[in-house]
């Protein structure tokens, strides 16, 4: 059974998700225990197999036989990349997991269903890191979407957070589409789904088809990693409790999509990544980075200010993907996942002391009333602006480094995001840690209880040391990574120059937190941001306003008429004549039971015996 | 060329059979003398014998799953008529015994030793008598209730179809001898035919033909599925639930039997390729028309029994359809297809049961409301429910999935059979209109005033876990063989 062992990572979240559901639903101090308890276990478990004290094979099951030798198995594949991807999942899990019991105290909602939503999440995400096919990791993506649904619309009584659900998982369903019709492209034209045997076989593939293919599960990607256009959801889904934004929409879930691509690109090998196709993500992710960062710019809510960082960050490893630099995005991935739940998990000491105010222009002068906190945000935000020495400047560089080497366009682009992403951070940390308090919630802040502290600083410890090439080498989620070594070239002078910039800036227009309200607002470009670029209210208006209401009149007349009036009528038509004949069959007459009998048998004896 | 038939056969065959006969029989015998013993506890007897005897069965050779099955269904509805003696009582009506009488426990149990019996037939009049053994034995147990006019209708159409269907056998039988001179089903005397001149083939495809069509009368396939809906709704509901699984294992077992000689020869190639496409045309128009005669006859149904009765007439249908393949491994298919039907039948009909004990009602709209007070029991009849469907993580989904890939293995050889495939999706996308709409009745609709309340009790209510459970397993099944 010990050979079995990374099967623990799947089964055991799951069945304690399944034990808090129906047995500990009023239980919410059990239920609460249990999954911490799960999740530092799969943690242990992790931290146990990349030393090499447990054994990592396990057995593949071939779970539905289908044609031609393929099959939908379910397996694990253990290797590095998978592992190094499961410390993440499973640690920043963890900590948030224990940051949970002190952010949900007092909660009047269920604590039960949300960690039994947690639990789900880990055996989800867990899924898909591990999974040796396609097919697998198609069940694990559907299954964070539901389970970032349920976790999104936890506070269900509130109407947005119901809608924000609502939003998350339907437009999430838009990209899984087009992955379901990756998925079979892949089947039709590698003839497998196991990733260990996809190597090799994109040669003989024509590059239309691999386009294609590889466009279609992107699609996937654009949907779970909130690409443009279908980013939509996730500044909404920070509606969801602040641990759930941090592990499910900042750290780990909306990572799946850059995961997905690497594990492909590592299986499948570069040939599969034709030229088209890499245009296509590396354009989708610089415009992502570009535009979310543009609109991180004017929002006044602490956690939508990271959540658009969080789309611009993705957008960076998208485009890393489209450059064929996996290593540099999933380099990116793993320093991004510590300091952003780092500031998701600070955003959310900050929301409670304040008394779940997250307007920061109601904030101010928190660095005297909760200095360990901010301390460690401030960790976080210097982490995200890519300060020499923390964890993000590493892997941002290396970003650069390979935009730099393949397309100039992408590395303005990233260039230009760097310093944008400096100015809205340090826009946050001057409003709301400097100056005055501007509201009561202020006024009483002061710093949270230990269990939400202890994983705020085991997080500032991540990131900054994450970066260093003496961690990465053995921590980074990709075969035999090695960080590469640091040239003082253009990138450099770029992200440099790019950092300067954008704190000179934020500093001239925002002081040292004595604005009481923002000089940059007001005017329409303010405004256009504010609104995220009138995308929302476009697909409200043009796409569900207009483009599907036409559709859906259309349809609704093909319904009406031709399927409901015709088909569905005339086969009701049909089939309750069809029941009236057999009424008038089944007319409780015997003699009548005894003649339909007779023909039937008649005419079978006809075909046997006549048509010979 | 003449073989005794006795001869064929070893009495260690009959084993399951003869216990199960010793059973039935103390069971008569302590009904008539020890009345002191309250009469709903020989369900619980027999009931266990009978499980107890599938598990002696399992495993080993061909058709023996098909007995132990046959047995398993057996002891799961004796088990349920143990908490539904009180209405079997009250249907039975005569006023001088509070029990009822005993044969409603001791005659499954012959009924079992038939199968066991019929799964070791090797000739046609081992195949015919064992047959015969369960048929007589569901007439009186389907005209059990003497004061209850729909349970006397459904004994005596039972009986007048059932001899009807009898006869076609005989004929059947008759014929195979006189084409064959033999009763033994196996290859070579089959073989020895198609060597002999066309018109003997000929005659002996009449023979297949009625043979068949006799036993389809077991199965339920169309022409010969008119008495089901009829029987299924007047006979005591653990009685419709031996019909539905155990009579109907045993119809296959038997068909199995009888296409035994073919499928042999198909596999060996000795088969003429037009003697297989007579052979699947034939069964092509009974399957097309089962299942549309099953799925599409459900749709308006209001009586639960009624409905169940259809749905066993469509999953014949799925059934039918592994035959066209039969090259390939049909045997076992077969199995898991009936054992999937079965657990999910069995489980569909304790919930009718429980529900008419309480409510006095047998219509679906008796199920109303139960999904917010009775939550648990709600739960089991989903799960039955969805295999029946065919949905995903059940076992019943398996057993479809396996359903349409022997379609498509068997239309790669001959192509037209592409066009069931339509027909297949109609009959399993009705399925989920009219097994939901029970579920639709317990979740959806209010109970009203005067809906008593419904208590599981304990036996039944383990019944139906039990097979819930299994349905789940067999879901995950795949997954869990190869731990």
């Amino acid at each position: 059974m010990t050979a079995n062992l990374p099967w623990l990572f799947l089964l055991l979240p799951l069945s304690i998700a399944a034990i808090n559901w129906f047995f500990f639903s009023k239980k919410p101090g059990m239920a609460a225990a249990l999954s911490t308890v799960s999740a530092l276990s799969t943690l242990a478990l992790c931290i146990g197999m990349l030393m090499g004290c447990c054994p990592t094979e396990s057995v593949s099951y071939n779970w539905l036989p289908m044609f031609n030798g393929i099959s939908l198995n379910v397996g694990i594949l253990a290797d590095d990349m998978a592992l190094r991807m499961m410390l993440v999942v499973t640690s920043i899990g963890s900590l948030v997991h224990i940051f949970s019991l002190g952010y949900m105290k007092g909660d009047t909602s269920n604590l039960s269903r949300y960690f039994a939503g947690l639990s789900i999440f880990m055996f989800s995400m867990s899924c898909i890191v591990l999974s040796s096919n396609l097919a697998m990791t198609f069940i694990g993506w559907e299954m964070v979407g539901l389970s970032s649904y349920l976790l999104i619309g936890h506070w269900f009584n509130k109407d947005s957070a119901a809608e924000a659900a609502k939003k998350a998982f339907i437009t999430n369903r838009v990209g899984d589409f087009g992955f379901l019709i990756g998925i079979v492209l892949v089947v039709s034209a590698f003839g497998t789904l196991e990733f260990a045997e996809m190597s090799g076989r994109a040669a003989g593939i024509a590059p239309a088809i691999l386009t294609t293919t590889i466009i279609c599960l992107f699609c996937g990607a654009v949907g779970k990693s909130a690409q443009f256009p279908l980013h939509v959801w996730l500044p909404d889904a920070m509606e969801g409790p602040t641990p759930v934004s941090a592990l499910i929409h900042a750290a780990t879930m909306v990572a799946a999509g850059v995961y997905m691509l690497v594990r492909l690109q590592v299986s499948m090998g570069a040939e599969a990544f034709t030229p088209t196709a890499c245009q296509v993500i590396s354009i989708i992710g610089a415009i992502t980075a570009l535009l979310a960062a543009l609109m991180a710019t004017q929002q006044d809510d602490i956690k939508r200010v990271l959540a658009y960082s969080t789309l611009s960050q993705l957008g960076y490893m998208v485009m890393a993907v489209g450059l064929m630099a996996g290593e540099a995005a999933m380099f990116h991935l793993y320093t991004h996942a510590w300091f952003k739940a780092l500031l998701f998990l600070g955003a959310g000491a900050i929301i409670v002391a304040c008394h779940h105010e997250q307007d920061i222009w109601k904030m101010g002068n928190l660095k005297k009333r909760m200095p360990i906190t901010v301390s460690c945000f401030c960790i976080g935000t210097l982490a995200l602006i890519a300060m020499p020495g923390f964890a993000g400047f590493f892997s941002k560089e290396s970003i650069l480094m390979a935009a730099w080497d393949k397309s100039p366009f992408c590395f303005w682009i990233g260039a230009s995001v760097a310093a944008l992403t400096t100015f809205y951070m340090l826009r946050v940390c001057i409003i709301a840690f400097l100056g005055k308090e501007r509201g009561h919630g202020a006024e009483h802040a002061k710093d949270v209880s230990p269990s939400m502290l202890i994983p705020l600083i085991l997080l500032s410890i991540m990131a900054v040391i994450s970066g260093y090439g003496i961690v990465a080498n053995q921590l980074v989620p990709f075969n035999g990574f090695e960080a590469g070594g640091f040239h003082i070239g253009v990138p450099f002078y770029a992200g440099t120059a790019a950092l300067i910039l954008g704190a000179i800036a934020a500093f001239a227009i925002y002081g040292f937190g004595g604005k009481q309200k923002d000089p940059l607002a007001g005017n329409c470009i303010s405004k256009a941001l504010r609104n995220r670029l009138y995308i929302d209210a476009f697909y409200d208006k043009v796409l569900i306003g207009g483009i599907q209401y036409v559709i859906s009149e259309v349809i609704d007349f093909i319904d009406g008429f031709l399927i409901r009036g015709i088909i569905v009528q005339g086969f009701a038509y049909g089939v309750s004549s069809f029941g009236k004949l057999l009424c008038w069959m089944q007319g409780s007459s015997l003699r009548a039971y005894g003649i339909v009998m007779a023909l039937g048998a008649i005419i079978v004896i006809f075909i046997m015996a006549f048509t010979f | 060329m003449t073989i005794n038939p006795i001869d064929s056969y070893t009495w260690a065959q009959f084993a399951p059979s003869f216990a199960l006969v010793i059973v039935a029989a103390v069971i008569l015998m302590a009904d008539s003398f020890l009345t002191s013993i309250p009469r709903r506890g020989y369900a619980l007897i027999a009931g266990f014998a009978a499980i107890i005897t599938a598990f002696f069965q399992c495993g080993g050779e061909l058709l023996n799953p098909y007995a132990a099955l046959a047995c398993f269904a057996t002891g799961l509805s004796l088990l349920i008529s143990y908490d539904y003696s009180k209405v079997s009582c009250a249907g039975v009506g005569a006023g001088d015994s509070e029990d009822g009488t005993g044969e409603l426990y001791a005659l499954p149990l012959i009924a079992a030793a038939g199968i066991c019996a019929l799964t070791q037939a090797s000739d046609l009049i081992m195949l015919f008598v064992s047959l015969e053994v369960v048929t007589l034995s569901s007439y009186v147990l389907a005209g059990y209730y003497r004061r209850n006019q729909g349970s006397i209708e459904a004994g005596i159409k039972y009986l007048v179809l059932g001899a009807f269907s009898t006869g076609i056998l005989v004929f059947g039988a008759a014929w195979y001898y006189g084409m064959t001179g033999s009763f033994q089903l196996d290859a070579l005397t089959v073989e020895s035919v198609f060597r002999a001149d066309p018109a003997i083939c000929a005659g002996f495809l009449v023979s297949m033909a009625l043979l068949s069509l006799g036993i389809c009368f077991k199965v339920g396939a169309v022409p010969m599925h008119s008495w089901i809906p009829d029987v299924y709704q007047g006979a005591p509901t653990p009685v419709s639930a031996f019909l539905a699984v155990a009579s109907k294992t045993a119809g296959f077992a038997a068909l199995l039997t009888i296409f035994n000689p073919i499928m042999q020869m198909q596999v060996q190639g000795s088969l003429a390729p037009e003697v297989i496409s007579i052979f699947v045309k034939a069964l092509a128009f009974v399957i097309v028309l089962t299942l549309l005669v099953g799925n599409l006859g459900a749709i308006n149904q209001r009586n639960a029994k009624r409905l169940l009765g259809y749905s066993s007439i469509g999953q014949a249908g799925f059934i039918l359809v592994f035959f066209l393949d039969y090259g390939n491994s049909a045997c076992f298919t077969i199995f898991t297809y009936l054992l999937a039907y079965g657990l999910a039948t069995i489980a569909a009909f304790a919930a009718i049961a429980v529900v008419r004990k309480h409510r006095e009602s047998e219509e679906i709209s008796a199920f109303q409301g139960l999904g917010s007070s009775n939550p648990f029991f709600a739960f089991l009849v989903t799960i039955s429910m969805a295999s029946l469907a065919g949905v995903p993580l059940t076992f019943g989904f398996i057993a479809k999935l396996e359903s349409f890939k022997s379609l498509i293995t068997a239309s790669s050889v001959i192509p037209e059979l592409i066009w069931i495939l339509p027909v297949m999706i109609l009959a399993a996308s009705v399925g989920f209109y009219y097994y939901f709409k029970i579920l639709r009745a317990m979740y959806w609709d209010k109970a009203q005033p005067q809906d008593k309340p419904v208590k599981l009790p304990l036996v039944t209510g383990l019944v139906m876990s039990v097979c819930c459970l299994l349905i789940l397993l067999g879901g995950t099944l795949p997954l869990i063989l190869k731990f």
